[in-house]
């Protein structure tokens, strides 16, 4: 960071930073390649998040903002530069979390994405990321249903591996992924009754019961759990406590479907009759 | 030497039986240790919420739990020809503990429940058939004692114990089963529902047929012979 960007060299205008203003969303990507996570599924994961770079105030040259990724939501400050059509942004956390960093980016009028890199202050585990996003806007909508593309899968409590086709790694033939039953209902939406969950095998029943988070644009702190909602193309990382946002119908869901968890978890593979 | 080798592998056939009896039986003690001290939050109630509102189930409910166990060691202690043989009083008194908690307190509660069962029509009518039968087997062999007939006793008696091993047998093939094929656990439960005393009983009645009648049989065309 130069101490130059302090400059201002055009002026910025209300529309255009109205325009700039809102959540920017997209992968946050390890700025070197990370050996990834074999999930036995047809997608492995490579530490890869979704992040959601929020800027909140443009006051002349300042800019206050926050990001939400992988259960973090971190404020940042800084300032804005414009050069022709690209406006530049250099922005910082502030520092009082391990994983606090300095975020370096750009918007081009242009192609309206925003491009950058994020560089950690500490030494941690993947210290550069970099990113393209998109200006998204949220909303809730209970009416949301999970889109039909991979399982979820619990690569860590995986119990049981069988050996991959011509070396595509141990393929996970675990129970804990779920079935085509988790696309028949919305937790959110319906009501959900005792004779529809009794059936339900476990992973089905916690990702129904995290799809209702995942609509309020909770951000999981559980990987496997974004590793699955991050491929939802709705989905948004918005919050780190939906608690308050949660309706009726979706708090009795929790309930019913957290008892059903419960039980699966301890008797489904265990001696007893549950 | 043949006689003796049959002899000890008949006593270590014996032994096994009994010691995986025991081992099952202490897992059910687990089980039933759940609901102590009496709890309706835990275990197999936290997914009967609709029903565990009525006094009626609860009653039933704690009432087939706490006395489930004492129903099984009591059955258990029925078999050994030692006791039998040398204790006659003992086996009465158990045998009117085993009989009568059946057809008075566990099986009418496992009825009740049978009512309210989870998984609809299908495992309700096999709870509510397996309490109905396990009553009338244990009050026939009950019968038999006291009419002196012991065959007929020995026979009810045989089934009524199947019907009280289902509650071990049931969760077994669930156990079995999940670790086969891991399929939905509503499904589960449906086939275990019946495949928990339906094959028992069949065991037993083959059990039964050539260690009994056909025994009985054999005896019965020897003396024939000998008149």
């Amino acid at each position: 960071m130069s101490a130059s960007a302090t400059h201002i060299s055009k002026p910025t205008t209300d529309v255009v930073t109205n325009d700039l203003l809102g959540c920017w969303v997209g992968m946050f990507v390890p700025g070197k390649k990370v050996a990834e996570i074999v999930t036995g599924e047809s997608y492995a994961w490579d530490f890869e998040n979704k992040i959601n770079i929020s800027i909140d105030k443009i006051d002349g040259g300042n800019v206050t903002g926050h990001s939400v990724v992988a259960g973090n939501y971190r404020p940042f400050s800084g300032i804005i530069t414009k050069e022709k059509t690209i406006y530049k942004f250099v922005v910082k956390e502030p520092g009082d979390d391990k994983y606090d960093g300095v975020f370096q980016f750009y918007i081009d009028e242009a192609d309206r994405k925003l491009t950058g890199t994020w560089k950690a202050n500490n030494k941690i585990r993947i210290p550069v990321r970099r990113y393209t996003l998109e200006k998204k806007i949220f909303i809730y909508n209970a009416a949301i249903r999970l889109d039909h593309n991979d399982r979820f899968v619990d690569w860590i409590k995986k119990r049981k591996t069988a050996p991959g086709e011509r070396g595509y790694g141990d393929y996970d033939i675990s129970y804990f992924t779920t079935t085509g039953e988790v696309y028949k209902y919305n937790a959110s939406a319906q009501q959900l009754t005792t004779d529809q969950v009794a059936n339900l095998k476990k992973a089905d029943l916690f990702v129904l019961r995290n799809s209702i988070y995942a609509r309020h644009g909770y951000s999981f702190k559980n990987q496997q759990l974004r590793a699955y909602f991050d491929r939802q193309e709705w989905y948004i990382p918005i919050s780190t406590d939906i608690r308050k946002d949660l309706t009726a119908i979706e708090k009795k869901n929790i309930e019913l479907l957290m008892r059903y968890e419960n039980n699966a978890k301890e008797y489904y593979d265990a001696f007893g009759r549950g | 030497m043949g006689i003796t080798k049959n002899l000890y592998l008949n006593k270590a056939g014996y032994l096994v039986w009994y010691a995986a009896l025991l081992w099952f039986s202490y897992l059910m003690l687990l089980i039933t240790l759940q609901y102590v001290p009496m709890r309706t939050d835990v275990a197999f109630l936290r997914i009967k919420e609709d029903v565990v509102g009525m006094l009626h189930y609860r009653i039933a409910f704690f009432a087939h739990v706490y006395t489930g166990m004492f129903v099984l060691l009591a059955g258990m202690l029925q078999f050994p020809t030692y006791i039998r043989c040398n204790f006659p009083t003992f086996h009465r008194w158990c045998g009117r503990v085993y009989a009568y908690l059946i057809i008075i307190v566990t099986g009418p509660a496992g009825l009740i429940m049978g009512i309210y069962g989870n998984g609809g029509w299908v495992s309700r009518s096999a709870f509510c058939i397996l309490a109905v039968l396990w009553v009338i087997f244990t009050y026939k062999g009950v019968t038999a004692a006291i009419n002196r007939n012991i065959t007929v006793h020995r026979i009810w008696m045989y089934r009524s114990y199947a019907l009280t091993l289902s509650a071990i047998s049931l969760r077994l093939w669930k156990w079995i089963i999940v670790l086969l094929f891991q399929p939905r656990p509503m499904d589960v439960y449906h086939i275990v529902s019946w495949l928990g005393w339906v094959g028992n009983l069949l065991i037993v009645e083959l059990y039964i047929y050539y260690n009994i009648n056909k025994r009985k049989a054999s005896i019965n065309a020897m003396s024939l012979t000998k008149v």
